[in-house]
């Protein structure tokens, strides 16, 4: 057998790694694989799924974000571009004929969407809507609190982020369950299983009533994100039905499954670490925002994102051609052990904290406020009313693969049994329905200040 | 001590203004952060050096 010299590609696509994060033992071996990225490539080669490279550094992540339009997230499903797949490696099937929403435009197209959908959703916007979401978290737990047994995602994780992500795109609450179903089993549900044939039909029942939501505001205009894209116009033209569509599914998909995984992730940790969650309890002041980032920081439930090279470029000191994948391991990054000390601990006091769990650049996670206050409610309403809960670790079922959310199907506690302060779920959501509609919540902070008055 | 923060290269992220409230503003309309005063006050240097550490994008800079 001879052995030839490494030549053209073979030396430029180096050095080169198996790196498969769809893969299920991807999870276990997450910690260990991460350290040798970090070790000696943070930036490689691997020849799975069609060949891609994966940047795990965070110094390399921070070059792609600003290497502009050398790098595109478009995905061209009509083939009438440069045929790029946008942010999935590989592109998945189910998603097939529909863009990612603005997550899989590149500018100019991209920044009007967020130009238009930004004042209903910066710091200033989201603030608003804190007693709503306490309100929301505080029925979940009275759902529970009497029985002295909860499921965190089932229960309480998986409804506030959705019933919010749907008053803010001013959908009716009482359809959070519908989209519920496709936006967090989708994710958690293996293809070829025998449950997909059931995702797939909640998929597109949901994708049905965002098109009739779509069309519903366009007749009778009412405040919302469903209303901001309604009216969007670029250079003097409304998208197209579909990519409109596509980025309400990215609302959707954003607002719903991370925030779950995120808050689940912490509360299993809490429960493993009784000192740390009662030295949260005692300095929540001073602790609740540093322990918020380092729990971003430490699960980054969104774990990454793919982009298309669009020309031939060097970017972090290596050569690139058009046309390559490539991998933006933010989850990895998290790891660094060049800008993170001591990066496999949890810390909630860590400084210098300079997390990527929200992707870094132009396409910074558009919904990170949501996330961080709705977690910040919910845990802060666990901690206050069930401070002793107590997680029940061999019915807790994590996601069997983390390529896409790392996530959580279920999370069952027990705690010491108190007094509801009001109202089930469901006469909640009804209330509410009516505050939102009278008093216009889901106005975009440039129409609305008030902060919502709940009762 | 002096702070500024690059427009083209601040995204939002928002830490900034968690580490040094006084010190920063962020925009209503997309939470962009520029600093409400370029001179930095002796009592919020430290604060504001964590702000520099911790912005994702490192578009803060202290002179």
């Amino acid at each position: 057998m001879t052995v030839s010299e490494p030549h053209g590609d073979d030396i430029r696509k180096q050095p080169r790694v198996h790196f498969d994060r769809h893969a299920p033992e991807y999870r276990d071996q997450f910690e260990e694989q991460t350290r040798a990225f970090h070790a000696g490539c943070p930036l490689a080669w691997s020849d799975t799924y069609g060949g891609h490279w994966v940047a795990a550094g965070n110094r390399e992540l921070l070059a792609f974000a600003r290497a502009g339009q050398k790098l595109s997230n478009d995905h061209d499903v009509n083939g009438e571009r440069r045929g790029y797949q946008g942010i999935n490696i590989p592109a998945p099937a189910r998603g097939k004929g529909f863009r990612g929403g603005f997550l899989e435009m590149d500018p100019p197209e991209q920044r009007a969407y967020r130009n238009a959908l930004n004042p209903y959703l910066s710091p200033a916007a989201i603030a608003r809507w804190i007693p709503f979401i306490d309100e929301v978290a505080r029925a979940c737990l009275d759902e529970k609190i009497e029985s002295g047994r909860i499921d965190f995602v089932d229960d309480l994780a998986n409804i506030v982020p959705a019933v919010f992500t749907l008053a803010m795109m001013g959908v009716p609450l009482k359809k959070w369950e519908l989209y519920n179903e496709p936006a967090h089993a989708g994710v958690y549900t293996p293809p070829g299983s025998p449950e997909m044939a059931r995702v797939v039909e909640a998929h597109m029942a949901m994708l049905k009533d965002i098109a009739a939501t779509l069309h519903e505001v366009r007749a009778h205009p009412r405040p919302g994100l469903a209303d901001a894209l309604a009216r969007l116009e670029i250079d003097g033209k409304p998208p197209s039905d579909i990519d409109l569509v596509g980025a309400m599914a990215l609302l959707i998909g954003g607002g719903f499954d991370t925030t779950t995984a995120l808050t689940a992730h912490a509360l299993e940790w809490l429960s493993q670490h009784p000192d740390e969650r009662a030295r949260l309890v005692r300095e929540r002041d001073t602790l609740l925002d540093t322990a918020t980032e380092e729990f971003l920081r430490y699960f980054t439930p969104a774990p990454g994102d793919g982009r298309t090279v669009a020309e031939n470029c060097e970017i972090a000191g290596k050569e690139f051609e058009e046309g390559e994948r490539v991998w933006l391991s933010w989850a990895m990054a998290n790891r660094d052990p060049a800008v993170f000390p001591d990066p496999d601990r949890v810390d909630l006091e860590r400084g210098g904290n300079r997390h990527t769990a929200f992707g870094l650049g132009i396409h910074r996670c558009i919904g990170s406020n949501v996330a961080r206050t709705v977690f910040k409610r919910m845990l802060i309403q666990v901690l206050d009313r069930i401070p002793d809960f107590v997680c029940d670790a061999e019915n807790t079922v994590h996601y069997e693969t983390i390529g896409v959310i790392q996530g959580m199907r279920h999370l069952p506690a027990t705690f010491t049994p108190g007094p509801r302060l009001g109202p089930g779920l469901e006469e909640t959501l009804a209330s509410l329905q009516q505050v939102c509609d009278e008093q216009g919540l889901a106005e975009p902070v440039t129409v609305r200040k008030a902060e919502a008055k709940i009762r | 001590m002096k702070v500024r923060v690059d427009p083209e290269r601040c995204q939002g992220h928002t830490l900034c203004a968690m580490r040094a409230p006084k010190v920063f503003e962020l925009s209503e309309i997309d939470g962009h952060s520029s600093p409400i005063n370029e001179e930095v006050p002796d009592d919020q240097q430290d604060q504001v050096v964590e702000a520099v550490r911790s912005c994702p994008e490192r578009a803060i800079s202290v002179f």
